[in-house]
């Protein structure tokens, strides 16, 4: 499935969540279950905002993350001084795609879950977001060297 | 701070419901609809932070839940009785029904004895055995704290008193309030919705929705510093603590809204960053807690 | 006839202690106090970020967790050679005083009143059998509706720490140069207002029950003594302002008072179960490594002392160095004095509030140097309290800790001298074996922190029983 397409889908699907959630939202009563619905409509209205914001800087960046030529190729040595550090920006690969985690919110500090910028997280990414659309929100640079 | 009139519903009703359930249950229990159960705090390989956090709760307070609410059979950090007699009165309650809420990690290195939490029979009682002879029985387990539910600081690396979850010992669910120390309201919510209700909604995590469902970044009341790229430089500066190694973004728990010690602040709103001590990993994952050299061009 | 006595839990302290004791025709003639509980902070922090010491170092303690926040801060400022405006000092030692006042009014009244009142014995929290209670009923129900009260005013401590350090247990508010946030007007009055309940509760109840206990159970003034040598790292001290409102760093041994010289500390191993090069070491030597195999060795409780000498710490330590309070030295003047010392501490917070300037900010983008040494001592809730850390290649090389309980209850060097605590239960009658309350009564008096001692624990004797669990 193409990056688009996945946006596509996953567009789809919070909105038709969101509509499940108002619909919920009229019929209760209770004030814990009213809570923990508006908490849900939060979560997926900030789903939808981070979906827009990469189709946005996927668009301004003019880096297509499905044409690695087009883009910069880092080599290891290179990532490794994109090290979040001293005023260094934070990149990580996954998958031969290089990111900006700079600015991310979950890169606090320049660092996450105890991992440093600089690397290749392709292993650790699998085991801990195996599934999730994340990459698809997360700012492109590069792709590494073959 | 909290005699705000016109603040968000969403945020007023989540401070009210912790009374509300505590009330009903007060009530029920008055008037005989509900039995008083009884409720063992456990104290393992911890530093007692969470048995002091319920301290400073109110609406409702320890005061509430121990002449109220609950029958407290054991608390080694308040009860009267000591040595052999409290020893026994603990191990007494095992043929009954009980709660059991847990304080502290579980220590295991040779045989549990890094951490002996009394004598019975002229026979030491480890934490390990206390946990297995206890938690399989309990009507609920309930994990107080970054140690109860992940090890915590207690097994920080290179964990010298090998210290494990007390899910890792046990075979059956717990229920998992992680932070450090656990806010009182999220113990006095979860236990008042078990005893009217039976077991909360759990995330996959087995945290209470209730108050573990959603970042504090996203409520954070700095998040439009976030937005806007505008980041604190230092510790005291009113805007937003990202650069510096915030862990709100990747903590979920209602911390903003609800603050602590009667909601008057919280370690955002003391120009610190969050150091997502109600997240899993933490310290070990959550650290470094201050980061002074990051992205930021000098 | 010889007897052995085992308490195990010792509840209502923090953390887990055994009191191990001999008894010869009803007085305790040896007695071994034993901390179960060993985490290791020391070796933990080896490798992390000096910054993080700050909030790391409170885990090792829920009830005191700001002394250790004053310790590493100080530590860190002492290693990178930072001075702090009086304007920090202030708030933070605010913070470090509602602490004070927390724990005193809990240690008081949840920790040590349940030994000497009969609290509502259909609560199955407080149903014990008790003896030797000797309140008349009316003065008894009076304490014990204060046992509630007092929760709320302990809380309200906390509720003051937290205004200025962000939440408590574990506050984020104490660091480098001072406190993270600045003080506000709206703060300053809210703070005054949580003090002013507070010192209400202290003068008009907790002073006056204290009295009460100690009029109904004065043989206590002559039990529990100890060794009468005292020691206090200061606190609420050196402002460039206001000079010392509380207490400089000073012993007192010989009936002499002398200033303290932080080069005469050592720990001693002889009989904890670690080895090292060395037995006796100061506090920049070594950190220790665990040897449960050690002969002779009792627990893992190390041994501080001072110019070779077991010194007590704690509330009655320093009132009786600054002279606030010479009525003696025994289980009882220990409670006195900590109830008399919330007093104090009460009105120097008040000083201290009086002086803040709101809207200071304290804090500046600090960097770390690539090696440098740095010691913290400090005057604590319980005692003295000394980081000392070591920072190479800008992580945390090496930590030591010496905490107020590892004074109070320690263990024994090659002299067989016990440890302060252990020498207050040394002599003393048992009325009742079958109920020796007397010892609780007295070991309660130093307000054990045994999570801070972060102590060992094996008896080899014990391995058998715990492998049937296993």
């Amino acid at each position: 499935m193409s990056e688009q397409q996945l946006y596509n889908k996953d567009f789809e699907h919070i909105i038709s969540e969101i509509n499940n959630t108002i619909d919920s939202l009229y019929l209760t009563k209770n004030c814990y279950d009213k809570n923990k619905l508006l908490n849900n409509l939060r979560r997926q209205i900030a789903n939808i905002t981070m979906l827009m914001q990469n189709n946005r800087i996927n668009t301004d960046s003019m880096i297509d993350p499905k044409n690695p030529t087009a883009s910069k190729v880092f080599t290891p040595a290179e990532l490794a001084t994109y090290t979040g550090k001293d005023g260094n920006l934070a990149y990580v690969a996954v998958n031969g795609v290089v990111y900006d985690m700079t600015n991310v919110a979950a890169w606090g500090g320049a660092t996450h879950f105890g991992l440093t910028p600089g690397k290749d997280l392709t292993g650790v990414f699998a085991s801990c977001h195996d599934g999730q659309p994340i990459l698809s929100t997360l700012p492109v640079v590069g792709v590494m060297a073959p | 701070m909290k005699n705000k009139t016109n603040s968000c519903p969403n945020q007023s009703e989540k401070l009210k419901l912790i009374s509300m359930l505590a009330n009903k249950a007060i009530a029920s229990i008055k008037n005989g609809s509900l039995k008083k159960r009884n409720l063992v705090w456990l104290e393992l390989t911890g530093c007692s932070g969470n048995i002091i956090s319920l301290l400073d709760g109110v609406n409702p307070g320890f005061r509430n839940l121990a002449t109220q609410m609950v029958n407290i059979i054991y608390d080694n950090s308040l009860m009267v009785a000591d040595g052999e007699a409290a020893m026994e009165k603990l191990f007494s309650i095992a043929d009954d029904d009980y709660i059991l809420l847990v304080e502290g990690a579980v220590a295991t290195k040779d045989d549990g004895l890094y951490n002996v939490i009394g004598q019975l029979n002229g026979q030491p009682v480890t934490a390990y055995r206390a946990i297995n002879e206890l938690g399989p029985k309990a009507s609920y387990v309930i994990a107080m704290g970054a140690c109860a539910c992940d090890g915590g600081v207690t097994a920080a690396k290179p964990n010298p008193s090998h210290a494990v979850s007390i899910q890792s010992v046990l075979n059956r669910k717990v229920i998992k309030l992680p932070g450090c120390p656990c806010h009182p309201d999220w113990l006095m919510g979860t236990l008042s919705y078990i005893l009217l209700y039976g077991q909360p909604e759990l995330d996959s995590k087995d945290r209470p929705t209730m108050f573990y469902s959603t970042l504090i970044h996203d409520i954070c009341p700095r998040r439009p510093f976030f937005d806007q790229g505008i980041f604190a430089e230092k510790l005291g500066d009113k805007t937003c603590m990202f650069k510096i190694g915030c862990r709100g973004p990747v903590t979920p728990v209602d911390c903003p809204i609800r603050k602590w010690n009667q909601h008057v602040n919280w370690p955002i709103g003391d120009d610190s960053p969050c150091i997502g001590c109600a997240q899993f990993g933490f310290p070990d994952r959550m650290e470094p807690f201050i980061s002074y050299n990051t992205t930021r061009e000098e | 006839m010889s007897e052995r006595i085992v308490i195990n839990p010792v509840t209502r302290i923090s953390g887990f202690l055994e009191i191990d004791t001999t008894v010869d025709n009803s007085i305790v003639s040896d007695a071994q106090t034993k901390g179960l509980l060993f985490r290791g902070f020391e070796k933990m922090l080896t490798g992390r970020s000096p910054f993080d010491a700050v909030y790391f170092t409170q885990r090792i303690c829920g009830i005191c967790s700001s002394a250790h926040a004053m310790a590493s801060t100080m530590a860190l400022e002492d290693a990178m050679d930072i001075a702090v405006p009086d304007q920090g000092k202030y708030l933070r030692d605010i913070i470090h005083g509602c602490e004070y006042l927390q724990n005193h009014i809990r240690h008081f009244y949840q920790y040590t009143l349940p030994d000497f009142i009969k609290l509502p014995q259909n609560n199955t929290l407080f149903a014990a059998n008790q003896t030797d209670l000797r309140l008349p009923k009316p003065k008894n129900d009076l304490i014990a509706l204060h046992y509630l009260d007092s929760l709320e005013i302990s809380r309200s401590a906390h509720e003051m720490l937290a205004i200025l350090g962000g939440k408590a247990p574990h506050n984020h508010g104490i660091f480098i140069g001072g406190i993270t946030t600045q003080a506000t007007k709206e703060k300053i009055s809210r703070l005054y207002s949580l003090l002013h309940n507070i010192k209400e509760f202290i003068d008009n109840k907790m002073v006056p029950d204290a009295q009460t206990i100690a009029h109904y159970y004065q043989d206590y003034f002559d039990m529990g003594r100890g060794y009468g040598n005292f020691l206090s790292f200061g606190c609420f001290n050196n402002y460039s302002q206001l000079g010392t409102l509380y207490l400089n760093p000073f012993t007192y041994h010989d009936d002499v008072k002398q200033a303290l010289d932080p080069d005469k500390i050592t720990e001693n191993i002889v009989t904890s179960w670690y080895t090292d090069q060395t037995d006796t070491f100061t506090p920049y030597e070594t950190i220790a490594e665990p040897d449960r195999a050690k002969s002779q060795a009792y627990s893992w409780v190390k041994a501080p002392r001072y110019d070779g000498l077991p010194y007590e710490s704690g509330p009655l330590a320093r009132m009786w160095l600054s002279g606030e309070y010479r009525h003696g030295i025994s289980a009882m003047d220990r409670t006195l004095a900590r109830v008399f010392e919330a007093k104090k501490i009460a009105e120097i917070i008040k000083v201290l509030l009086s002086n803040l300037i709101p809207g200071v900010d304290l804090q500046q983008k600090y960097t770390i140097p690539d090696h440098t040494v740095g010691k913290g001592l400090i005057d604590t809730t319980r005692g003295a309290l000394g980081h000392w850390l070591k920072i190479e290649n800008k992580v945390i090389s090496f930590y030591q800790l010496i905490t107020p309980t590892t004074w109070n209850l320690s263990t024994r060097t090659g002299d067989n001298l016990p440890g302060p605590g252990e020498k207050a239960l040394i002599g003393t009658r048992i009325n009742d074996t079958a109920s020796p309350i007397e010892l609780g009564r007295i070991i309660r008096s130093f307000d054990p922190c045994i999570s801070c001692a972060t102590h060992l624990y094996r008896d080899g004797s014990l391995v058998n029983s715990v492998q049937i669990v296993s």
